[in-house]
């Protein structure tokens, strides 16, 4: 019985170690492949010379200033819409014709407004974990046990007293997740936009990569972006067990 | 639909024009410049000259045939490579574990390697709006079909069902609803890869038209096409809706 | 029964078993679940096999259904060894909900077994209305059975079975499920549904009295391993009726027997 880990390990390592021989042996000369000794080598180059950190820095800052404004924007709208089912009924329209908006297509709309740089990632980032949020923070204070509700109601607790004592504590964990899967949209959306047309970040770098013609490079920067993607997610994944724990069976998409 | 519904309804409506409204009011008292905020009124003109003088419809179909195209091949290949994967233990445990690595990764990122294969053209840009939808249907048909109730596949081997009946029968629409879900989402990745793709590529489709209208400060023309993108995006959820409920009309019924 | 009176029974040319277990044995991840089962099922015989939790019934019934491959010993069905589930062979499960098929109406249950059978596509229309009929669902074919009570889900369960048109019925606590009034219905319909189709059945059960007032014969289990522990013939009159057999002073006597053999199996 061959044990679980080595079964995921095999089919990765294996594919690299046929792609390496494979390039060595036809003395590879590409665009857009290279073996995967030159991408660990050009890898570790990128860390040496600090290039790949500046970069990563740029990504990850307007991924979470983007991922603060846009989450407590979110949160915020979410909770409301959660506990006043009449501003929900009312605000159905707006928010169905606005959410549909592709975040991207804002893109040229903060670049004639706000320039290149941070600012018009941070809007673009921020525009679009705000859905996410909205929607799940809503189904999690409409999905808070009632009888709670009942509760704070015998409890004769004010309306601030309750959003804090009872709904946010309550309907935490499902927010977390909701935080937790705007974090991946955040890093997906930075990258995008920085692909498309920021010069500044991960993407960019990639980008540079390509069109130096360093396709080693360019792979070393695909190879990181998919690393901070996956560090990023389980990170919080062990938070999210951390902090809720078995309080948390929370039905998760990922 | 009862009463208290469409009353509801309307007065959603009526909140929603009330914003349109402050817009307005906002753009014809220049509180924004209108080189960054046209108002409603330029925003519908500059759609309508779009459509009847300009070129407008022409990057419509320019997107949705970008978007069309990758979201087929990628609702084929991903069922097909899902439901293989999904439907054999062995394969899931040596390829689950990749894909789970793989599922964070800005599908984006793709693109500078697909630039570098096939360089700013069409091919690059169906090579990777195809390549981005796929993984949502892929992942999830996986999941789907990982999760057939094992008793079904008892009750199919007690009925000696062919191994074609069991997929067709069983498997695939025990996963429809995932398959469904999956296809929203690659619905959703192919409408903005193909905005990426055209930006980039300088390919025929609204993402050109945004860009250009932005880089020339021409706000209405900007504004027009943003529009239209959210209305794309809007009528293909409300299609997915459409199909999923009358597919998925079984699963509402019930106590 | 000691196994050599059983031998020399069948040498003597009385009726060959329908589904037998010789000395079946079967281990699954380090634990023997069941050892050394043997037994003998009459063609049209109705057998209930009952015992307390974790003796094994459930195993017994899916070796018998050809799910679970022995480790020791042999099954076999009309002579021969059963080494996979057979389309004669019909498996009532106990978790009903989850052995129907949730995206089909009622009628498109029943069918899939006919689909499976081969059964042209004119000829089914009207098989699956005589079905529903049999089983008390004549007005339900379009319904899914997510709109269906219990009771209906199984009896829905029961009605594709037969449209395998089984040799055997195996069924696995099918009324575990059901309330006690709905269980008391759908065991006088399994009894009629049974005597007009002269299947043979094995019916796993943890309620004493619903064995004996079902079956010609009821073999408990002991448990941890599981083995037959005690064998019972049951000499009530047919056809049963709720109310006579169960006040029957022979009944109480076997219920007896039968309570104390699990009382001390579980000690």
């Amino acid at each position: 019985m061959i044990p679980e880990r080595v079964k995921a390990l095999l089919l990765p390592v294996a594919a690299l170690v046929a792609l390496e021989i494979w390039a060595r042996a036809i003395h590879l000369q590409s665009d857009s492949l290279a073996p995967p000794s030159a991408v660990a080598a050009a890898l570790v180059g990128a860390f040496q010379d600090g290039s790949i950190l500046i970069a990563t820095r740029d990504t990850l800052v307007p991924a979470f200033a983007g991922l603060s404004i846009g989450g407590a924007i979110g949160l915020a709208f979410g909770i409301a819409l959660g506990i006043f089912h009449v501003f929900d009924r009312l605000m159905e329209v707006t928010i169905e014709a606005i959410r549909p908006i592709p975040s991207i297509a804002l893109l040229p709309i903060a670049l004639i407004a706000l320039g290149f740089g941070y600012r018009m990632e941070i809007v673009i980032v921020a525009f679009a974990c705000i859905w996410p949020i909205l929607v799940l923070s809503r189904a999690a204070v409409g999905g808070i046990e009632p009888r709670l509700m009942e509760v704070s109601r015998a409890l004769r607790l004010s309306p601030a007293d309750r959003v804090r004592k009872i709904i946010i504590p309550a309907a935490l964990p499902r927010i977390f997740l909701a935080f937790r899967l705007a974090a991946g949209i955040a890093l997906i959306v930075a990258v995008t936009v920085e692909i498309a047309i920021n010069p500044i970040g991960l993407g960019a770098a990639i980008m540079t990569a390509q069109q130096a013609l360093r396709p080693e490079l360019m792979l070393a920067y695909l190879l990181w972006i998919g690393i901070v993607g996956y560090l990023l997610n389980t990170g919080l994944v062990v938070a999210q067990n951390h902090l809720f724990g078995r309080a948390a069976l929370v039905r998760d998409p990922a | 639909m009862n009463r208290s519904v469409l009353y509801w309804r309307a007065a959603s409506f009526a909140v929603a024009a009330g914003f349109v409204g402050l817009w307005q009011m906002i753009a014809n008292q220049r509180l924004v410049s209108p080189v960054f905020l046209p108002g409603p009124d330029r925003a519908w003109a500059s759609l309508v000259r779009g459509f009847t003088d300009g070129d407008l419809w022409g990057k419509l179909v320019g997107t949705l045939g970008h978007m069309a195209y990758g979201w087929f091949v990628a609702s084929i290949a991903g069922i097909a490579l899902g439901a293989m994967i999904g439907s054999s233990r062995t394969m899931r445990s040596y390829v689950a574990p990749s894909l789970e690595f793989l599922r964070p990764l800005p599908v984006s990122a793709i693109i500078p390697v697909a630039i570098a294969m096939l360089g700013l053209t069409q091919s690059m840009a169906l090579f990777v709006i195809a390549f981005g939808a796929i993984w949502p249907m892929l992942l999830a048909t996986i999941h789907g079909f990982a999760a057939v109730e094992p008793r079904l596949y008892e009750v199919s081997r007690s009925l000696h069902m062919s191994r074609l009946a069991v997929i067709f029968k069983i498997a695939l629409p025990s996963a429809s609803p995932d398959i469904l879900s999956g296809m929203r989402l690659s619905l959703t990745v192919a409408l903005i890869l193909s905005v990426v793709c055209e930006i980039l590529a300088g390919l025929d489709g609204l993402g050109h038209w945004v860009l250009l209208s932005a880089r020339s400060f021409r706000s209405a023309d900007l504004f027009a096409g943003v529009i239209l993108l959210g209305v794309i995006g809007y009528l293909t959820a409300l299609a997915m809706s459409v199909v999923e409920k009358r597919l998925l009309r079984w699963r509402s019924g019930g106590h | 029964m000691p196994a050599g009176a059983r031998q020399a029974a069948r040498c003597a040319g009385l009726e060959r078993p329908q589904i037998a277990f010789s000395n079946v044995t079967l281990v699954l991840g380090g634990k023997t679940i069941v050892e050394n089962i043997s037994l003998d099922v009459k063609p049209g015989e109705f057998l209930c096999i009952i015992g307390a939790s974790g003796c094994g019934k459930t195993t017994a019934l899916r070796l018998a259904a050809g799910l679970y491959q022995p480790t020791g010993g042999a099954v076999s069905f009309d002579g021969k060894p059963m080494l996979m589930p057979r389309r004669d062979i019909a498996i009532v499960f106990q978790d009903y909900g989850k052995a129907l098929l949730p995206w089909r109406t009622a009628a498109g249950n029943v069918s899939l077994a006919l689909e499976a059978s081969g059964v042209a596509s004119s000829e089914r229309a009207g098989r699956i209305d005589q079905l529903l009929k049999k089983v008390g669902l004549p007005n339900h074919a379009e319904k899914y059975p997510a709109e269906m009570s219990g009771g209906m889900q199984q009896r829905l369960q029961i009605a594709r079975c037969l449209a395998q048109e089984p040799k055997a019925l195996l069924m696995d606590e099918p009324f575990g499920a059901l309330d006690a009034m709905t269980r008391q219905g759908l065991q006088d319909e399994v009894l009629s549904l049974v005597r007009a189709s002269e299947a043979t059945v094995i019916f796993v059960t943890h309620d004493l009295e619903e064995a004996i007032y079902l079956g010609d014969r009821v073999i408990g289990l002991s448990p941890h391993p599981g083995r037959i522990g005690i064998e019972l013939k049951i000499d009530l009159p047919r056809p049963r009726d709720q109310l006579t057999t169960r006040e029957d002073p022979e009944f109480l006597r076997l219920r007896r027997e039968l309570f104390d053999f699990i009382k001390a199996s579980e000690a």
